[in-house]
């Protein structure tokens, strides 16, 4: 398979609710190469979600373990076909975060620190539940957003405005 | 369009807060033809300050430039200020290393600032964003500095916490660090 352009912004694509799939056949499991590869290509890239090589499916990868943010506290690869977020403590933290499909812009981020997602595994075909925590959590949560349309701009807070902001105290 | 066919400027404005400043200052740039690329606008106190960073294509100068904004800045009161940028200047260097947000804060006193950012230009430390603000009572006045400052390879976040431990104690304020590097997903 092969290496795959990362679709930037404004492509319509990344915008879209991105499909079910139906089954995992040979066209999912060569889009899963096509996305691993494509990972691997990305310097210092943690996942790529189909949207944004141009397929408006529910598929991702993710492997956190090579970066120094996930390497103590991961799941190693995970290809993820369907997945959703099946439940999240609450508790929730703010990081920057970049996106290779919205090049040269970073924005704070609060997401969920602790989630458990459950999927159908690409490498095994079966069912999977597990639980994610740090930035294992937070990618997850940004690739799952991929394939909802929703990029990370979208979520982006302003900490500043947020400390300097003046209460009304009644 | 191919950068090099862009000539660009550093364009300030600053003055007391009223309707329609960003509108009218965007209108004349507008007007001319001119792309607004980084900006950024706070108020501060009463007033109100926007630096632009703008951009048009060649041929073009100050005075076509000032033509169409000095009208406006009279007209609402504003002072305006406006840098040509040499070649080169409109990017930022590329950047590589630790990107951290530091806190102080603590009881109001002459030479918070200086003294702060004296000692990080001291281990040449870079700082890309500092917002101050002075809080609290009249009575008891609580200075507030919030600032992005990228490191020099040879620094850790833990070193610069280190580094500024003396300064903490001696001006009796609270120093936080925390990285803000951002992740590339």
């Amino acid at each position: 398979m092969a290496i795959q352009p990362i679709l930037k912004y404004p492509h319509p694509v990344l915008k879209k609710m991105a499909h079910k799939v139906e089954r995992l056949d040979t066209t999912i499991k060569n889009l899963l190469q096509d996305l691993l590869d494509t990972m691997k290509a990305g310097s210092g890239s943690v996942g790529v979600a189909a949207p944004q090589i141009g397929v408006s499916l529910k598929v991702c990868v993710i492997d956190v373990s090579t970066s120094k943010h996930g390497k103590d506290n991961n799941h190693g690869l995970l290809c993820m076909v369907n997945p959703e977020i099946i439940s999240a403590s609450g508790r929730r933290a703010v990081m920057r975060e970049g996106c290779m499909s919205m090049p040269d812009y970073t924005g704070d981020v609060e997401r969920d620190t602790d989630i458990k997602v459950r999927f159908l595994d690409g490498q095994t075909g079966k069912e999977r539940e597990i639980p994610a925590t740090g930035f294992e959590a937070v990618a997850i949560q940004h690739e799952l957003d991929h394939l909802d349309g929703i990029l990370f701009i979208d979520r982006v807070v302003n900490i500043s405005t947020d400390l300097f902001r003046r209460k009304k105290y009644v | 369009m191919p950068h090099s066919e862009l000539t660009h400027y550093a364009v300030s404005v600053v003055g007391s807060d009223k309707h329609g400043i960003v509108a009218g200052i965007a209108g004349a740039l507008y007007r001319l033809g001119c792309n607004i690329a980084d900006s950024s606008s706070a108020m501060l106190a009463g007033e109100f300050a926007m630096i632009l960073i703008i951009s048009h294509r060649k041929p073009f100068n100050k005075s076509m430039l000032l033509e169409e904004l000095k009208p406006v800045c009279e007209s609402l009161d504003m002072t305006l200020s406006v840098r040509h940028l040499p070649s080169g200047e409109e990017h930022r260097a590329d950047t590589e290393g630790e990107i951290c947000q530091i806190t102080v804060y603590g009881a109001d006193q002459p030479g918070i600032v200086y003294r702060i950012t004296s000692r990080l230009a001291l281990s040449q430390i870079n700082i890309m964003s500092l917002q101050t603000k002075l809080a609290g009572t009249d009575e008891e006045p609580v200075y507030i500095m919030l600032m992005e400052a990228m490191l020099p390879d040879s620094l850790t976040p833990e070193s610069l916490e280190e580094l500024l431990k003396g300064l903490k104690e001696e001006l009796q304020v609270e120093i936080e660090v925390r990285v803000v590097t951002p992740v590339e997903l």
